[in-house]
Order: structure tokens, then sequence, then C-alpha cells
């Protein structure tokens, strides 16, 4: 909240009422049972409910952590009068009673806790001594507060009893009695289960990506066995395609993409895959969540025997970027806590101090990414020799032409007065002068808009009609400060290069360094740079090359004689090397510790210039028990893997299964899904969440012991049918009282499920990825994904950006997406496939193409008016039947029944 | 959408609820015309927003002491900037006295110039973050953090909109601004006024919208599938009963349709005379607010139009890059308004025209970088213009300190700009509200006030 603004009147009253309160009455001695009450019952409802916005953002002006500031007020006055509830803004605000200050702003407080904090304002308002929140950053005595331990998540998993519900015969299972108790006691009931058609699309969708086939759909409508479900869940687990609509789901949270993370232009790696199969795998094998963990943080320490399975595992870190970037991905997705804020300052809201993030960065900045081959010794050896020799090659060719093209501005100067005489002539007929050169003179000089002052007194002659004397004068008194600058400029690129250790005149370009620690005059630069400069951009902003600046792919026509055939040489050379050269041997995007790995220092205010203290490297404090748990081994990172994948870790456990929750739910027990932290949201169903981590540790880390857990509850096959007296209660569904309807496939299963209709779905599995652009027929999955060029139809869907972590797609929808339907050629072309396919399967009558139709797209026949709808539709239309069916099947495809889940 | 599915989206908390409290009696069209609270001046936003952060010192707000100051550090107050800032530095450029009002502009606004007397400078603007990502949040929907409508959202929320074959709310950029999709998302809102982002980095409409064009279907043909697909969706919805998202995704394959022709051509700029095309025909950003001007002219309630990709604007390493920038943003800014004035356009549009702040009167330490000629972010003060509808043009409103770091004379948050602009358009903005997770949310979060002085 900010500030609220009272009217002046009414804050007057209250200083006036706090004053009178003040003088009259006695300081109350603080007895330590008010003490106690304060730390049992105030200080953890204040952490819980308003520190998130009280302490360092205070917002309205207040601050809820110390007593002077309750006392003290914010914007709208003293936030408590000692011994008055009824005039305590903050009694009244919690209370709703207030005009206008309504607080928490999003729930209210339970009755209990109202009482409480009226309580303790009748009682004098007591405070412990202890510490307000460590609000500096860097701050080396950072000091974990009780209040900040005893939040919700950082308490240990606890083991869950289902609660006793009323309706035994409803809840089935113990997430039906978790959610089914939380229901009655709201008075909500739940709404009646899906129908079997519907059940079975949803789950198909959910764990395959797919519709269900006919043959599928038949086999579970007939099955009237109780145990019916429970086969169709165990044979969509064991489907491979289960790994590949699960694994899309932990892409997205892993920041996954075939190109190079931070990369100004696109960067293909062309190995990236390896890792994007190996979760496809995992998810298949049901590799143990712990070992999962353990492979992407630190693959290349575990033991031997399973090493090489997990080592793709490491294209977590080793895809993203050393330090930050792999910090900040790691704390999100395994912990579900927000560490990356804690770069700058201490976390404002959780307890992570700075230092703990730099902690984390040194073990990271103690390993460096490497490539594993996956080919024999001999054979990367052999490659890495001719390798040698081609670079080595390439080398000798960019230093001869580089050298070359360095040459020439000095040259092309030394007519400077030529070429603007002539410019201005417009006389192309000179012969010592270069023609592509003299046009970039006349362009030049046609603009007298320039960043500095040098061409002024050209520019001031030019509008005087001068003679040709008094330009050529003009002409030469330039050439002669441009040729002074071009040597300045070289003078300086001189010493920089001295300055960081070459000798002067022995360039070495390809190892030349260009920070520089001179420079030419601000305004000299500029003025370089239009002479001899290579094309600059930077964003939205373009100069073009200087006016002698020719690259090193424009030599050719600069040299002649012995030079050119030198050239010409080198160039044969480099090719047939190169033709020798193999193909580069496949490997994995791997992590390995550094030679001397060490910590680092915090850097003040995120400055890594501004040293703070050194952050030995170790694991969070707020999740090591006891004293914080420093790593002694290499860089860390066994340890740190070992201190995530662990049963005693608190977030771990309870971050996955309610991940899993929401895939399945479309909301998560806790919808902030990467943040468990202050800021994010609290569970709906805390113990639902622990039972389900519990049962998660317990069954060996399944993830698809969770699948089942949750699919067979009559939770999940409730239907998603409306209930008014539930809405009015919980109008976000957050209880389940009925399934959320999915009101968007998101791309992936939208395109794979056009794909599977219409028989063109190429199900190979795994491999390198395929341009989306060259007509690829394979999952989605397999798409090439860049991270600079998003393709536009996956970006049309949502689908997210990969620079960074995403833990829930948003769903957007708008007409630009109607269109992909009205007017795509793919979802054309897979209208008339499935054309195809309907005559070939049934024949030519219109009915029964119908009624297949409906049963592979929406898995049920249609009801007597969609079948007349249909045929009237074809019937009326063009003569060309199979065009007709072609335009039908589209218009059936756009169809909100074919793009949601219900 | 029937009386009766409208009842039941109620019921099942899809949200219209906002509107039936506070606004008019509700339509059953959320995109229909609705009357705001009381007649406002404006019916259309034009956001021309200049993403990276516009230096104020260097455009709309002048500072002489930096010239005498140049080279020296700030003296006064200690100055809490993201990074080491060095010492001020003058402006590159000359500002002059211009129109009536006598306003100074830099010269590198030379055509906004001319027409000052149109414009309305805050110059006492303050933001909450030096970070882009979060300030673009503020910018466009009142909150840091991710998830709130944008300001877009509100207006179409608000008001419905005039023309029901284009997209109530329009973005257009070549490509993405930094963080992109979230600037104009509708965040708890119904998804149907979330922006329609173009990347009108091409001129032919077929280019600028994928899919545009049918190469086989007759608009008849289509027409019959939208009839049928009308059928079956109602069919659909019927079984399935009021469901959030559902009602606009299937919305939006008969915007979709709609949209083809009209799409056609309200962004084919090739249609207007040469001698206007040619004053926008100079970057992205320029053909940008000619499609604004064109959608406007047909009812699009609210254009926005980023600067270029990413954040063209952030000028770290060298401040005069932003005379490049100006070139291609004065000339357009000017030709819309005077188009929008012989169009009859000017009086019930806002333009609004700014950054998500402002840039450091210091120079950028920049350590070893060849060239340290640039400036940091600055959110304790900068400036953004204000034209058209409700508008008092030819106003100076709030300053900031000798050198242009704070506002000191009327500072204004953006919620106070954001509560003004929707004034314009006839809203309280304390009363525009939209109920969600059992609160009723604002653009204006919980602050904001009116700057009546600026008001025509």
């Amino acid at each position: 909240m900010r500030a609220l603004i009272l009217r002046e009147p009414v804050i007057l009253e209250m200083r006036r009422a706090l004053q009178i309160s003040l003088c009259m009455l006695p300081v109350l001695a603080m007895g330590a049972d008010d003490i106690a009450f304060f730390e049992t019952r105030i200080r953890p409802l204040l952490a819980a409910n308003c520190y998130a916005c009280h302490t360092n953002s205070k917002m309205g002006g207040l601050r809820l952590d110390s007593r002077e500031s309750v006392l003290t007020g914010g914007n709208s006055g003293p936030a408590i009068v000692v011994g008055n509830p009824e005039g305590s803004l903050l009694v009244q605000a919690v209370r709703r009673t207030h005009l206008t200050l309504k607080m928490p702003p999003t729930a209210q407080l339970k009755e209990e806790e109202v009482a409480s904090l009226a309580e303790w304002v009748q009682r004098g308002a007591a405070w412990s001594k202890q510490e307000s929140l460590p609000a500096k950053a860097h701050d080396a005595s950072y000091v974990i507060t009780p209040a900040q331990r005893a939040f919700w998540s950082f308490q240990p998993v606890r083991q869950q009893k289902p609660p006793t519900v009323k309706n035994k015969i409803w809840a089935k299972t113990a997430v039906d009695k978790f959610i089914l108790a939380e229901l009655e006691s709201k008075g909500l009931t739940p709404v009646p289960a899906a129908d079997k058609p519907t059940l079975l699309r949803r789950v198909t969708f959910d764990l395959v990506g797919l519709p269900p086939t006919l043959q599928e759909l038949d086999n579970f409508v007939k099955d009237n066995t109780p145990q019916a479900f429970a086969k169709v869940v165990d044979r969509l687990l064991a489907s491979p395609h289960y790994g590949e609509r699960w694994a899309r789901h932990w892409l997205d949270l892993s920041r996954y993409a075939d190109g190079q993370l931070a990369a100004s232009i696109d960067t293909p790696l062309p190995n990236a895959y390896r890792f994007r199969d190996w979760v496809v795998a995992a998810f298949n094998q049901d590799l143990p969540y712990d070992k999962f963990v353990k492979a992407q943080i630190a693959a290349d320490q575990l033991p031997e025997v399973e090493r090489a399975a997990l080592l793709p595992g490491l294209g977590f870190q080793a895809l993203g970027e050393q330090g930050h970037d792999q910090v900040d991905v790691t704390t999100k997705v395994f912990l579900g806590l927000t560490v990356g804020c804690a770069q700058c300052h201490d976390h404002k809201y959780d307890p992570i101090p700075t230092k703990d993030y730099y902690s984390l960065v040194g073990v990271f900045r103690s390993s460096s990414t490497g490539q594993y081959p996956l080919v024999s010794k001999a054979e990367v050896e052999a490659y890495e020799a001719h390798k040698k020799k081609v670079d080595a090659m390439k080398e000798v060719m960019d230093d001869y032409l580089i050298l070359q093209q360095k040459l020439l501005p000095d040259m092309l100067a030394r007519n400077t007065a030529d070429y603007m005489v002539a410019a201005w002539k417009k006389d192309f007929s000179t012969k010592h002068l270069d023609r592509q050169t003299l046009d970039r003179w006349i362009v030049y000089l046609t603009d007298p808009k320039k960043e500095h002052a040098y061409l002024n007194p050209w520019f001031d002659l030019m509008k005087t009609n001068p003679s040709e004397d008094q330009v050529r004068k003009a002409a030469q008194d330039y050439q002669l400060f441009a040729l002074n600058l071009i040597e300045e400029g070289k003078e300086v690129e001189d010493k920089n290069y001295v300055a960081f250790g070459g000798k002067k005149g022995m360039k070495n370009e390809n190892n030349r360094q260009y920070t520089n620690i001179v420079s030419l005059d601000t305004l000299k630069f500029y003025q370089w740079r239009e002479l001899v400069s290579g094309p600059y951009s930077t964003d939205g902003f373009k100069a073009p090359a200087g006016v002698y600046y020719y690259g090193p792919k424009e030599m050719d026509r600069w040299l002649g004689g012995f030079a050119k055939d030198h050239l010409e040489q080198l160039r044969i050379e480099l090719k047939a090397l190169e033709k020798d050269l193999p193909p580069m041997y496949p490997f994995l995007h791997t992590l390995k510790d550094t030679d001397k790995p060490a910590d680092i220092s915090v850097a003040i205010r995120g400055d890594e210039k501004n040293k703070g203290e050194i952050a030995p490297r170790g694991f969070l404090s707020i999740l090591s028990h006891g004293d914080r748990q420093l790593f002694k081994n290499g860089s860390g990172r066994l340890e740190l893997a070992e201190a995530i994948a662990s049963a005693a870790n608190p977030m771990t456990a309870r971050v996955m299964v309610n991940r899993i929750w929401q895939y399945h739910f479309g909301a998560g027990i806790v919808r902030s899904t990467s943040n468990f932290g202050q800021m994010g949201e609290r569970p709906t169903h805390p113990e639902l969440l622990d039972y389900l981590a519990k049962r998660f540790v317990d069954s060996g880390w399944s993830v698809k012991s969770i699948h089942r857990e949750i699919l067979l509850s009559n939770t999940y096959a409730l239907s998603t049918a409306n209930d008014i007296r539930n809405a009015e209660v919980d109008p976000e569904n957050k209880l389940l009282w009925r399934a959320h309807l999915q009101p968007r496939l998101d791309i992936e299963a939208l395109r794979d499920s056009l794909l599977a209709v219409s028989g063109k779905l190429d199900s190979q599995i795994g491999g390198a990825p395929s341009p989306l652009d060259k007509g690829s027929n394979r999952r989605s999955i397999y798409l090439t994904v860049s991270r600079t060029r998003l393709d536009p139809t996956m970006a049309l869907f949502d689908f997210p950006d990969a620079n960074a972590t995403s833990d829930n797609r948003p769903v957007t929808i708008g007409p630009l997406q109607g269109l992909f339907f009205l007017n795509s050629t793919f979802v054309a072309d897979q209208a008339k496939a499935l054309t195809d396919r309907l005559t070939n399967e049934v024949g030519a009558d219109n009915k029964t193409r119908i009624e297949r139709a409906y049963l592979l797209l929406y898995s049920r026949r249609p009801d007597a008016r969609e079948l007349q709808l249909g045929i009237d539709y074809l019937n009326e239309g063009s003569a060309d039947t199979s065009k007709a069916w072609q335009r039908y099947l589209q218009t059936l495809f756009g169809s909100g029944e074919f793009t949601s889940v219900n | 959408m029937d009386r009766r599915t409208l009842l039941q989206t109620l019921g099942g908390g899809f949200g219209l609820a906002g509107l039936t409290g506070t606004l008019q009696a509700a339509t059953a069209d959320p995109m229909a015309v609705r009357k705001p609270h009381f007649p406002g001046k404006a019916k259309h936003v034009i956001y021309l927003f200049l993403n990276g952060g516009m230096s104020q010192v260097d455009t709309f707000d002048p500072k002489p002491a930096l010239i005498k100051y140049d080279g020296t550090p700030m003296p006064g107050a200690k100055i809490v900037t993201d990074r080491a800032s060095g010492s001020l530095m003058k402006s590159p450029w000359a500002f002059k006295k211009y129109g009536q009002s006598g306003i100074e502009v830099s010269e590198i606004f030379p055509e906004v110039a001319k027409r000052i007397d149109d414009f309305c400078l805050i110059r006492s603007m303050y933001t909450d973050s030096g970070n882009h990502g979060p300030s673009l949040q503020i910018a466009n929907c009142g909150h840091q953090l991710p998830g709130r409508p944008s300001m877009g959202a509100w207006v179409t929320y608000g008001l419905g909109t005039e023309n029901n074959n284009l997209p109530g709310y329009v973005v257009l950029c070549p490509g993405f601004p930094v963080l992109g999709a979230s600037l104009w998302t509708s965040g708890y809102m119904p998804s149907i006024y979330q922006g329609t982002h173009i990347q009108n980095s091409a001129v032919e409409p077929e280019k600028l919208i994928q899919n545009l064009r049918n190469g086989e279907l007759t608009p008849q043909e289509q027409q019959r599938q939208l009839a049928l697909l009308g059928k079956l969706n109602q069919g659909y919805m019927d079984r399935v009963g009021a469901q959030p998202g559902l009602d606009s995704a299937v919305r939006s394959m008969e915007s979709a349709f709609r949209l083809q022709s009209e799409a056609t051509d309200v962004f084919d700029i090739r249609k207007e005379p040469e001698h206007v095309r040619a004053r926008y025909d100079i970057s992205d950003f320029g053909r940008g607010c000619l499609m604004a001007l064109r959608m406007v002219e047909r009812g699009v309630r609210m254009v926005q139009v980023y600067h270029g990709n990413f954040q063209p604007w952030d000028s770290h390493d060298d401040i005069r890059i932003h005379a490049k920038l100006a070139d291609k943003t004065d000339g357009p800014i000017a030709a819309l308004v005077d188009d929008l004035k012989s169009r009859g356009l000017f009086d019930e549009t806002i333009i609004l025209i700014g950054s998500e702040f402002g840039r450091t009167p210091m120079i950028q330490n920049s350590g070893l970088e060849k060239l340290g000629r640039g400036r940091d972010h600055n959110t304790p003060g900068f400036t953004v213009l204000l034209a058209g509808g409700g508008i008092k043009g030819g106003t100076v409103y709030g300053s900031t300190d000798d050198f242009g770091y704070k506002a000191v004379e009327k500072p204004t948050h953006v919620h106070d700009l954001h509560a003004t602009m929707l004034h314009c358009l006839g809203f309280d903005h304390t009363k525009l509200t939209y109920r969600y997770a059992g609160r009723d949310f604002r653009l204006t979060d919980v602050s904001g006030n009116v700057i009546k002085e600026i008001l025509a």
C-alpha cells in the first residue's frame, strides 16, 4: 500500500489523542508476560502479514518493525494509541472499520489475530528489545530474526495425517480428504465429476500433451472396472510421450534454448539439445528427483558408476551464464527462493543476506563450463589438431588483411584535399582518386550537421560562393588536420596496447585488448570515427563506416601483383585445410571445478569493483542447520547439490510437488511456484502440501508416484461445472470445488494436436532441433528455440522468453491468434490432411466423416444439431467437396472445444 | 453474450462485476462503448513511449547551472544513483524560447518546439525504481511488480471501443521493448483488454501481421465459416457454462475475421497522400505515429508506440545519441499533432510522451569505456509531455532543482500522471476499480492526485 491520505483534521485529532494518551497514562511496566505475548502472538503476526510492505519498503511511510516506528506511524499518523485499541489506526485498519484504511489489503486477518492486536495495544504495546529487521546492505552482523525463521516455508516438512471429513464416500484418496476438509469448513461442496471422455481428454493432454486416440477412448469408455482410470494413468505414464510433455515444463524452468544466453547476436549451440533429451529421458525413466537435481548441479562429481548417465544434466548450468544467472535460476527453480534479489543488498523480504548470495556466486565462479566429448580421446585429438591448423591459417590470412587494411587509410588520407575538391566539383575524372571513396566524400560533405566543429570552416566557406582556390585552400587545411588526427589516433592505440603488455608496433590483432585507458578527446573521436573507423552501432543508432574505412573483406580490389597473388594463395591453402576438417565431434555442455576454487568478495551494492568482505562458499544461512554450512570440497558444487537435494531441506520437495500440482490444476497450492518467500503467496492447503512432499520423499523422490497420488483422486476428476453458491464464497476456485477449465492449449499441445489428428505428426523422439519455419512436423519440444529470435508463431501463443526461468506461462488471447486458425497455411494443411485421413478411414459419407472428426478432435460424438450444422455447411458450400471439407475442419479446429481443455 | 450467460459469468467470478458496480449498468459486450463517470474531454489515448529513458536536461528541462558547473561534482546533497556517477555534464545542445508561452526547448526537438504551445510539460516527474524493468512496469501498469493490468487495459475496460473490427488497444513496436508483453497485459482482467502487439517494422500490412491474408478463401466463404463457428462455440459454452477466459478465446476468432479487412486498410500507410506520409516515413517510430493516427481516426481507444526495440534511449555511453533519436522522433510527433488537428481529433485525443525515467545530469562513470559521455538512469526527476484533449497547452508544471536532478516544486508521481489522464477521459481514478482477489484494484494503486492546474 502506498500512502493513504487522510483529511488533515483527522490526522491532527490522532496526534492530539496520542499526546493526551502519552501524558495521561502512566508508563506501563513491561512485564515478561507482555514480552512473551508480543513474541508469540504479535511479532509472528506482523512478520507474516505486514512486514512485506511495512519494513524497509515503508509503504504509506509506515514501518512496523520497532515500537518507535509504530508509535511514530506513517503518512496517516501514529499507527497505535497505546492503551486505546479503538483509537488506533492499526486496529481500525485490521478490523476494517476505518473508512479508507483496510489492512492487510488482500486478506483479512483472522478474528483471533485481530483480537490479539487489540489486546496488545490495550496492554501497552510491549516490544522486546531485540532488533528491528536488518536493513543495512552487506552487514557483516546479519542476524536472522526468530520471526523470519518462523516463516512457514522454512519449517520442516511435517508428517500430515489426512483430516476427517463428513462426506467419506466422496473423499476417496488422501488428497481428496485435504481438499474436502477445506471445502466443508467453508460450507462448499464439490461439483459432480467430469464424464469419462472429458476426463480422458483432460488427463491425456495433461500427461502426454495430445488428444486421446479413438482406440484409447473406446477402451476407457468400455472399461467398467474400478481400476479403469488407474489403468489409463499407468498407460500414459509409461508412454514415451509423457517425458516429452513434462520435460517441456522443466525446460521452461531451466530457460533452455538451442543458443547462447545473453548473446547479442544469435549464437546457436548445436549440442544443447542433449540436455533437452536427457530431461525427456529422466522423466520417462522416473529418475529419482533428488538425483535429477544433483545431476543438474554437480553430475561431474557424482559416483563414477552413474556419472556418464547423469552428465548431460549439467546443461542446466552450462547453458546459462556463469555466476549470477546460475545462482538465480538454481535457487528459484529448486528452492523456490528469489536469492537473486540479494545481489545488491540483503534481501528486502526474505532472510537472505548479500553474503549468502556471493557465497553461491563463489561456488559457480569456481566452476567453469566445458565440453565433454562423446567420442574417443583419439578422435578429439585428431579433430583439435586439424582445427588448430585451420585456425592458424585463418590467423595468417586475417593478419595479412588487417595489415593491408590499416595501411589503406594512411594512403587515402594523403589525398584528402583532392577528394574534397573533387567532391565539391562533382568531378569524377581525377585519375588518382578512388570512385567509391569519392562517392563517400560527396555524401559526407552533403550534410553540414556534424557532432564536432572541425568541418565548420569548410561549410562556412561553402555558403559564400567560393572560388576554386579558396576551396582548395580550405581542403588542404583540413587535410593537414586529418593526417594529424589519424596519427594521434594511432598513438592512442599504441599507448593502450603497450599499457596492456604489448610491444609497440607488434600487434597481434586477434589477441589485442580493446579496453582503452587513454582516449581521444570526445569531439576528436567523433571526427576520427567519421574518417577511419568501421561502422559503429549501438541501440537505435548507426554510424556508417568512415570515408576511408574498408573492411578486411573489401581488400581485394586494392591489391595487385604479388600482394594479390599472395592473398589468393593463402585462400587456396585455407580452403584445402577447411575441406579436410571433419564436423566437430559431439559433446555435452558441462561444468567442472576450476584449478583453484576460491571465495569471492561481496560486491557492495552489486558493484564488483566495490569489494566488501569475503563470502566463504557455503549454503544459505536460513536453510542451514545450526551453524551455517560451509563448503570444503573443490568448488563446493557437490555439497550444494546435496544440501538442496536433501529430505531435510524444507523447500526442495515442497517446491517440486507444488509445481506438479500446478501443471495438473493450472495453479499451485502455493500460487507463486518459484517464490516461497515473504512476497510469494501462502499455500491454500499447507497440510496437503506437506503430505505430498513427505510422500514424494518416501517414494524415493518418484515424480510418477506424485502424479498417481494426484490423478487418482476425485478432486482431479471434478467437472468444470459452475455452482453459484460456491462461486460466491470462492470465486477464484482456490479451494478446488471444481476443475479449472484451461481456456487455451499451450502452443506445443495445440500444434502437436493438430498434427496428431491430421495424421502428420512425426513422432521421432529426441535428436537435433528442427527449425519450425522449415516445415517440420516433429513434436514442438524438438523445434529450435532461439534466445534472440523467437519464432513468431510460438511467441504469439505465449512461448516464454528463454533468457529467464519461466514457472507459469501467461495465457494471452487475442485476434492475432484467431488469424492463425483462419488463415495460416499450417492449419489449412492439417485440415487438408485430415480430410484425406477421414476419407481413407471411413469413406465418403458426410455423416460418418463428421462423427469421426468429432471423435478425433473432441473425444465425443456430435449431437443431432451439430451433425445437421455440419451437413448443411458441407452441402451449401462450394461444389468441390474436398475444399468444403477442408474449410469445415478448419472451423472445427478453431472452435473453443478443440483449443481448450475442459 | 446474452443476459443469462452474463449472469453466469458474474457468478463464475469472471470479474466484470467491477463494471456494474462503478460504471453505468453493464452491457453484455465487454468492449461496448461505455460512458465514463463524467463527460471527459478526451476519448482516445496515444502514448508515445521513448523507451530507455529520455534525458530531461538535454530535451525539455534546461539547466544553465550545468554550463557553469560542467565537469565539477554536483554541489550540495549526496546523490544516490544506481551506479557511480561522475561530475555534472552540460548539455551538448542549446535551448531557446519558443511560442507564445516562451517555453524553452532543446535544439534537438525543433519541430516539437514550434508547436510547444500545444504541449504541457511536467518537469517534476519522479518514479520509484532506477531499474528499467520496475520503472517500465510503473509507467505502464502503475505498479513495480508485474501482473497488474496496463493503462491501455484500464482505458478499454473503462470506455470499451468504438470500432469492433479492430482491437481496442494496440501496441506498436518493431520488435519488443524490455519486458515485452507484460507492459500491455490485461493482468487479472479479462484478456480481451490486453494490448494487441504489432511489430511495425514492415510497411505492407501482410508483413506486419502474420496470417492476415487467406490465399484461398473469399470473405463470403470465411463468413460462412464464422457463422458455423459461432454456433459450435455457443453449443460448447452452453455445455460447459461460464468459464474464465473461454469467452474471449472464442471471441478472438470473430475479431480476427474483422481484423483482416480493417487491418489491411488501417495499417496500410501507403494509402495516405505522399505529403502526409513523407513526414512520418523516416523511422519505425514515425510510421507507428501515422498508424496511430489512422487507428484513432477509426475509433481505436488507445495506441501505444514504442520508439524501438529493447531500450533505444538508454544513452549510457554517449548522450549525443539523443540527437539521433530525437531526429527520428521530433518530426513525426509534430506531424501527428498537426494531422490530429486537421482531422479534428486533437481535442479528443490525449497524447502522452515520456519514458520510464530520466537521466542524470551527471556524466556516467563508466570506467575504461572509450567514450564516457553518457548519463545514467534518473528517477528523482524527469519530464513528460502531454497534449490534446483536456490538457492546457503552453504550460509548464513543476520543476527540478538547479541541476535537473530532483523534482523540487510540485513533485509529480507516475500515479498522479495516470490519475490526470483518467480524469481527461472522464474517470475518477479512485472509482475506476476492478475487484480481484477480494480487493478493489485501481490503476493508481492507492494514491495519485489529479493535477488540476494542467487541465484545459
